[in-house]
C-alpha cells in the first residue's frame, strides 16, 4: 500500500517536474524581461522621477536626466532581448551587472532595506539566466 | 551574426533595432517633458506650481493669489491629502521622509514642511478651508522611514475651491 502510494505520487510528480524543468526558465525569462521593460519604459517617459537614484549627480541636473534616459534605453533593449531569448545569457549578464549596481547603490545610500532585498532577488533571477541553456518560446532566425 | 558566442539572426537584429528605435522615440518624448513634473519638490529647488501663482517672499506676507485647480494638474493623481484628516495609509506612505506639521492658527492653519533630518522650514499661514497635500509620484521609492528619491515629492496647499495657493 505504501509503495503503491509512493509510486502514485512519483507518477504525478514526474510530469510536474518535467513541466517545471521545461518551462520555469522561460517563465523566469519572461518575468525578468517584464521587470526590465517596466522600469525602462518609465525611465524613458518620466526620467525626472528617477534622477534621485543617479549616484554622483544632483537630482535636478540635466546630466542625471540624460543618465536616466540612457539607463532606460538599455533596460528596454535588454528586456526585448531577454523576453525573446536573443543572446539571452549575454543580455542576462548585462542585466545582472545593472541590477548589481542598483543593489550596491541602494545599500550604500539606504542600508539593508526591503527595496534592496527586493532588487537582490531580481539580481538572483538575472544571474540564474546567465547560465540558462534550455529555453522555450525563443525567437530564432 | 554571433555576439559573445550566441547567434542572432536577421529577425533578431531587426527586432532589437526596432526596440532601440522605440526607446529613442520614448526618450525624446521623456526629454521634452522632463521639465514638467511635480511642484514644490523637496529634492530640488522650490518652484511655484503655476506661472499664474506668484512665489511668496516671506512667511509673514499675505497668501499668494490662487493658481489653477489641483485637480486640473497632471500630478493630481499623485496628490495625497494630509490635512484635514483623516490621513489615509497611502498619504502616510507618501509623506515618508518628510516632516509636515499643520496646526490651527486663528482663522486658518500654519503649515511647516521639511525633509526629515533637515532644519525645519518656517511655517506659513493659510486661511480657513485650506487643504494640504503631499505629492509623491513613486511610492515604490519609499522604504521604512526612508524616501530614496525626494526628487518626485512635493507639497501643495489648496484653498476652499481646490485652487493651488502653494
Amino acid at each position: 500500500m505504501t509503495s503503491k502510494a509512493t509510486a502514485g505520487r512519483s507518477d504525478l510528480a514526474g510530469p510536474a517536474y518535467r513541466f517545471a524543468a521545461e518551462w520555469a526558465p522561460t517563465a523566469a525569462r519572461m518575468l525578468l524581461g517584464l521587470v526590465l521593460a517596466w522600469f525602462g519604459y518609465h525611465e524613458l517617459v518620466a526620467p525626472r522621477l528617477w534622477t534621485g537614484y543617479v549616484p554622483g549627480a544632483g537630482a535636478s541636473s540635466q546630466v542625471a536626466v540624460v543618465m536616466v534616459l540612457v539607463h532606460g534605453w538599455v533596460l528596454l533593449v535588454l528586456a526585448v532581448a531577454i523576453v525573446t531569448g536573443l543572446a539571452l545569457r549575454l543580455a542576462a549578464a548585462v542585466a545582472a551587472l545593472l541590477v548589481l549596481q542598483i543593489v550596491i547603490t541602494l545599500m550604500v545610500t539606504g542600508g539593508l532595506t526591503d527595496l534592496t532585498l527586493r532588487d537582490a532577488g531580481v539580481l538572483g533571477l538575472a544571474l540564474c539566466l546567465t547560465g540558462s541553456s534550455r529555453q522555450r518560446a525563443v525567437l530564432t532566425g | 551574426m554571433r555576439i559573445a558566442g550566441e547567434n542572432i539572426g536577421v529577425r533578431g537584429l531587426t527586432l532589437l533595432a526596432v526596440a532601440g528605435a522605440a526607446g529613442i522615440v520614448l526618450g525624446i518624448h521623456g526629454w521634452s517633458l522632463h521639465h514638467q513634473g511635480v511642484p514644490s519638490g523637496f529634492g530640488r529647488p522650490q518652484v511655484a506650481p503655476s506661472t499664474s501663482a506668484p512665489a511668496p517672499t516671506s512667511s509673514a506676507a499675505a497668501p499668494p493669489a490662487p493658481g489653477p485647480k489641483l485637480s486640473s494638474q497632471a500630478y493630481a493623481s499623485y496628490a495625497f491629502r494630509v490635512w484635514p484628516g483623516p490621513v489615509s495609509q497611502a498619504a502616510s506612505a507618501a509623506a515618508t521622509g518628510l516632516v509636515i506639521k499643520v496646526r490651527r492658527h486663528g482663522s486658518g492653519i500654519m503649515v511647516a514642511a521639511s525633509v526629515a533630518g533637515h532644519p525645519p522650514a518656517a511655517p506659513r499661514f493659510y486661511s480657513t478651508g485650506a487643504s494640504v497635500y503631499v505629492i509623491e509620484a513613486t511610492l515604490g521609492d519609499d522604504s521604512g522611514n526612508t524616501d530614496f528619491d525626494l526628487g518626485d515629492d512635493g507639497l501643495v496647499v489648496t484653498d476652499t475651491q481646490g485652487r493651488i495657493v502653494q
